[in-house]
């Protein structure tokens, strides 16, 4: 359930998306520091958008850097400096969330898959216990959300809201974290439900004809509709509208059009190409 | 208190009609309609507050400086919520205006089958929705307004729910090709003024 988190590149000012690349290269770097060069190959949109709520949060960006890519020595990049822990937070989130997320693709996935899991399982392994060490609040509430997903999905539940609610809690908690007041942490706590809402569900939705093939947990199996691909979208869009409500009471200065790119046009279009298979509107695959 | 510019994101040297639309904009962001049901809407209130304060507080520091001027009358947040409190589940609606959801399902709970009225389903689904529960709330809204459609809080649940389902943010539209950039600002601004005029008459108080 990764890389859904994206940004709509064309409706992005250029200075924004350059300060959005700058997140991006930033928190690989940070990767590249706290684990190991190969960890940086685990890097998603969806951590590089959690990074950048927790500088914005924090109002922990003081600048750009210039630096060359160390995946392409030619390529010139700039690193968005920050002073706080908010790269080495959600670098930890990265590998701790992969690494789960491997378990979980050992249980269910094919020989081929499955010897390449193990393969890399060792690596990450090591990295989530040195990211638990710094973050022992992270680290325990992916896990208390896998543990959740596990029995939600072995306990024969036919409640979407109740299959989605793991994963949603997970971020809600993570994010509710962050809270610097009351107020706050309310309000983030109802737009990480959401937004996590949203990921598990359109997870869901992409695996939906897969799942229907093989018998795998869909909680949208379980849905008797005439117009799947209508429920599901309302479904979602359900979901976005709450976020981005939540969304517009927090009191956002830094990289504030991105956010709103990203729950305007960023996620809607994710949603549109994973549901009616529309062409998304062209982002570059590597940034 | 704060800057009352700063309320508004604009700066101390913008012009009377810049002002007007940045109140406009936030009052329209802020509006109490569009938290409806919601577990932030007090905090959205919250917000309104501040943001018709500032507006006018700037009104009145430019009236004084330049002596005329028609004074703008804003909206104040007018009085949302009061709900009828000759319900049976009084003591369920006050849980629920206190965020204590758990303590609003345990009494919802405990309501004996008989007694499950259109009310009841209602309050469970506020519940569910509170949560973050969206499909089950939707069941519910939906089983409350089948049993009483008369209702008008009910049907107000109802609607909304069906405006955020159908709400597409952004202009982004699902039945037609993105390329073509989805629809214009106005398109926006046309629905939402449609919903507000339906929300209001739904509401018909």
């Amino acid at each position: 359930m990764f890389g859904y988190l994206q940004i709509q590149k064309s409706e992005l000012l250029v200075r924004e998306y350059e300060a959005y690349k700058a997140v991006y290269c930033g928190l690989c770097k940070q990767m590249g520091k706290d684990y190991s060069f190969l960890a940086r190959l685990s890097l998603s949109y969806d951590c590089t958008f959690y990074a950048m709520l927790l500088m914005s949060l924090s109002r922990g960006c003081s600048g750009f850097d210039k630096g060359r890519c160390k995946f392409n020595p030619l390529k010139r990049c700039s690193y968005a400096h920050c002073e706080n822990e908010s790269y080495s937070k959600a670098a930890a989130f990265s590998v701790i969330s992969v690494y789960y997320k491997l378990l979980d693709d050992l249980e269910d996935s094919k020989f081929f898959k499955r010897l390449f899991v193990r393969l890399i399982k060792p690596f990450f392994s090591h990295w989530r216990k040195k990211a638990a060490e710094r973050f022992p609040e992270t680290e325990s509430k992916v896990a208390e959300m896998m543990q959740a997903q596990r029995e939600v999905e072995h306990g024969g539940s036919k409640s979407l809201d109740a299959a989605a609610h793991p994963t949603a809690q997970m971020l809600a908690d993570v994010l509710a974290e962050e809270g610097k007041n009351d107020a706050e942490t309310r309000i983030l706590r109802e737009f990480g439900y959401q937004v996590g809402r949203w990921i598990y569900l359109i997870d869901a939705a992409d695996d939906y004809e897969d799942d229907k093939k093989s018998g795998c947990f869909n909680p949208f199996l379980n849905i008797e509709t005439d117009d799947m691909k209508t429920t599901v979208n309302n479904t979602l869009n359900q979901c976005l509208a709450r976020a981005y409500d939540a969304f517009q009471l927090l009191d956002i200065i830094d990289f504030k059009g991105i956010f709103n790119n990203m729950l305007l046009y960023g996620f809607p279009s994710k949603q549109n190409s994973v549901i009616f298979g529309q062409q998304e509107v062209k982002n570059d695959r590597s940034i | 208190m704060t800057d009352p510019y700063e309320v508004l994101g604009v700066s101390p040297n913008a012009g009377d009609d810049e002002i007007k639309k940045a109140y406009r904009d936030l009052a329209k962001k802020y509006h109490p309609d569009n938290y409806a049901d919601s577990p932030l809407a007090d905090l959205a209130e919250q917000k309104m507050k501040e943001v018709n304060e500032a507006y006018d507080m700037i009104n009145n520091m430019r009236q004084k400086g330049k002596g005329t001027g028609s004074a703008g009358s804003t909206g104040t947040s007018g009085a949302y919520g009061g709900s009828a409190s000759s319900s049976q589940f009084y003591s369920v609606r006050v849980y629920i205006q206190r965020n204590m959801i758990n303590e609003a399902e345990q009494v919802l709970n405990n309501t004996p089958e008989g007694n499950r009225t259109a009310e009841w389903y209602y309050l469970m689904g506020m519940c569910a929705f509170r949560r973050g529960w969206n499909e089950e709330a939707y069941n519910y809204f939906q089983t409350a307004c089948n049993m009483d459609p008369n209702n008008q809080e009910y049907r107000a649940a109802i609607n909304n729910m069906n405006n955020r389902r159908s709400y597409n943010y952004g202009g982004y539209n699902t039945q037609t090709n993105m390329g073509g950039g989805g629809c214009s600002c106005c398109d926006i601004c046309t629905a939402m003024m449609c919903m507000e005029c339906c929300c209001d008459c739904g509401r018909g108080c």
